[in-house]
């Protein structure tokens, strides 16, 4: 059964001790500059998810047997490691990025490893089928990922990591109204961790003068593999439709729309509400929806039949 | 001489070996799970105060049934989860998702026997059961054995119930809210050979 209270308390956790695990490691470094402070997001989110989802008591097996094993003990940590090393000057771009794509590619084949849709089953895809559908997720994954750190490149700012973690709590709360519970409770960290860590970055920008320095990589990263492989996991195992995956998936992209010539030179922050007041509007929709056909078909089990 | 000798004493050793592995084949009589006219059902408290039923449509199975040795007895059945039934559509789909039997990544539920033990009616059955990715040693009681004989087809059947408890094989706490842990297993199964 959802509770609300339990996710309050994981989403606050893990939001406290991203915030405190970053704090701990910039009064170790004083002179923290701009590859530090990603490093140390990057850390917070790592740290900060451990602990909120122990305190969510999400039972994983080691070695994982199910896609959300996979997802928080292969695909999440993968991301923090990727993101530590590209956050370095010294690593090349084109190294950093190869990396990306790699686990882009890979993180569908990992998600869907063992399942009926791989193995043999009344389900399973053809060859050609498990291509051109983990190809499309992997490329999914790869042009959101890379068009939004285009984007905060060209004009950096808190939009984009909290696009990314709006987007991600709504398809925590679809994938759980669609009846994966578990799966959709595995956002609600994530999401806290991604406006946390985006706050306490920019507060540290601010106060070193440099608002307009560009960290933000990591949490980018971790919030776009980490809204794929929920939206992978709701739409493959859980009853999440191709639909409002693709919607959800796509959704952040419309942050996009604030490069017309006539709203690109605007104040930072009137663009970045304009990004998040687009952004809302489709996953509104969305939630919709899916709040309707909870109505139709959960909830009658949950006050009558279940 | 030698080598003639040799490729027909090698003949014999094959020749013997085959005949020997016919034997003991036949000494055991195989069956087949009988979908018509078997079924493999639960129950599981609902709010600790009733029991919501259900059942699985899609079971195959296998028993090697040795009369003259009951503990070479070998018994194996796998259940499809996405054929879980409990007469609601919206719940059974519900049951498929990854809070309950994860059927897209679990796609069934199989008991395959170690050992046989003959007991006062039937077997007692040890052997591995596997569900949502858990495998567990379990023992079943299996009462019944008889068989019956109708024209040129052969009958055997078998029932047993086991408790089980769903969080032993990875069902996430969390989501086992007003339906119980426990869950009764109730298996009467015909077996069948032509």
């Amino acid at each position: 059964m959802p509770d609300p209270q339990l996710y309050s308390q994981a989403m606050l956790t893990t939001a406290i001790v991203s915030a405190v695990a970053i704090l701990a490691m910039a009064s170790l470094r004083q002179s923290a500059g701009m590859t530090w402070l990603n490093s140390f997001s990057v850390v917070g989110i790592g740290v900060g998810l451990s602990v909120g989802y122990r305190v969510l008591a999400l039972q994983l097996a080691w070695p994982p047997v199910s896609s959300l094993d996979r997802f928080l003990t292969l695909v999440i940590p993968t991301a923090i490691a990727i993101e530590l090393v590209a956050g370095f000057d010294s690593v090349a771009t084109w190294f950093a990025w190869f990396l990306r794509v790699s686990l882009a590619a890979a993180t569908p084949r990992i998600l869907l490893h063992d399942s009926v849709y791989l193995s043999d089953s009344d389900f399973t895809w053809s060859l050609w089928e498990a291509i051109a559908i983990l190809t499309c997720c992997g490329v999914l994954m790869a042009a959101l990922w890379s068009l939004l750190a285009w984007l905060h490149s060209r004009s950096p700012g808190v939009s984009v990591p909290l696009a990314l973690s709006l987007t991600v709590q709504c398809a925590g709360i679809t994938v759980m109204l669609a009846g994966y519970i578990k799966g959709g409770a595995a956002a609600f960290p994530l999401a806290a961790t991604l406006t946390t860590t985006t706050g306490v970055v920019w507060l540290f920008k601010k106060r070193s003068g440099n608002p307009t320095e560009i960290c933000e990589f990591g949490i980018i990263g971790i919030g776009v593999v980490g809204l794929s492989s929920l939206l992978i996991i709701g739409r493959f195992f859980g009853g999440l439709s191709t639909y409002s995956a693709l919607t959800i998936q796509l959704a952040p992209l419309l942050c996009w729309a604030t490069e017309i010539p006539y709203l690109r030179h605007r104040n930072r922050w009137i663009v970045g509400l304009i990004r998040l007041l687009l952004l809302v509007i489709p996953l509104l929709w969305i939630l919709a929806e899916a709040k309707s056909d909870f109505d139709r078909d959960m909830a009658p089990l949950l006050t009558r039949a279940a | 001489m030698r080598r003639h000798f040799s490729m027909w004493a090698l003949a014999l050793a094959v020749g013997t070996l085959v005949t020997t592995d016919s034997t003991s084949a036949s000494a055991a009589d195989e069956y087949d799970y009988d979908l018509v006219h078997s079924s493999v059902s639960f129950k599981a408290r609902h709010l600790g105060i009733s029991w919501i039923h259900g059942r699985f449509n899609d079971v195959a199975g296998k028993f090697s049934l040795d009369r003259e040795n009951p503990t070479k007895s070998t018994f194996a059945l796998t259940i499809k989860t996405e054929s879980v039934d409990t007469a609601n559509k919206a719940r059974d789909a519900h049951l498929r998702q990854p809070d309950y039997f994860d059927t897209k990544q679990f796609p069934t539920i199989e008991f395959k026997s170690t050992s046989t033990k003959v007991i006062k009616g039937g077997f007692e059955v040890t052997g591995n059961f596997k569900m949502h990715g858990t495998t567990r040693k379990i023992k079943l009681v299996l009462m019944g054995g008889k068989e019956h004989d109708f024209g040129k087809v052969k009958r055997v059947a078998f029932s047993t119930e086991i408790y089980l408890k769903r969080s032993d094989y990875g069902f996430d706490k969390n989501a086992i809210g007003p339906i119980g842990d426990e869950a009764l297993i109730m298996i009467d199964c015909e077996g069948v050979r032509k």
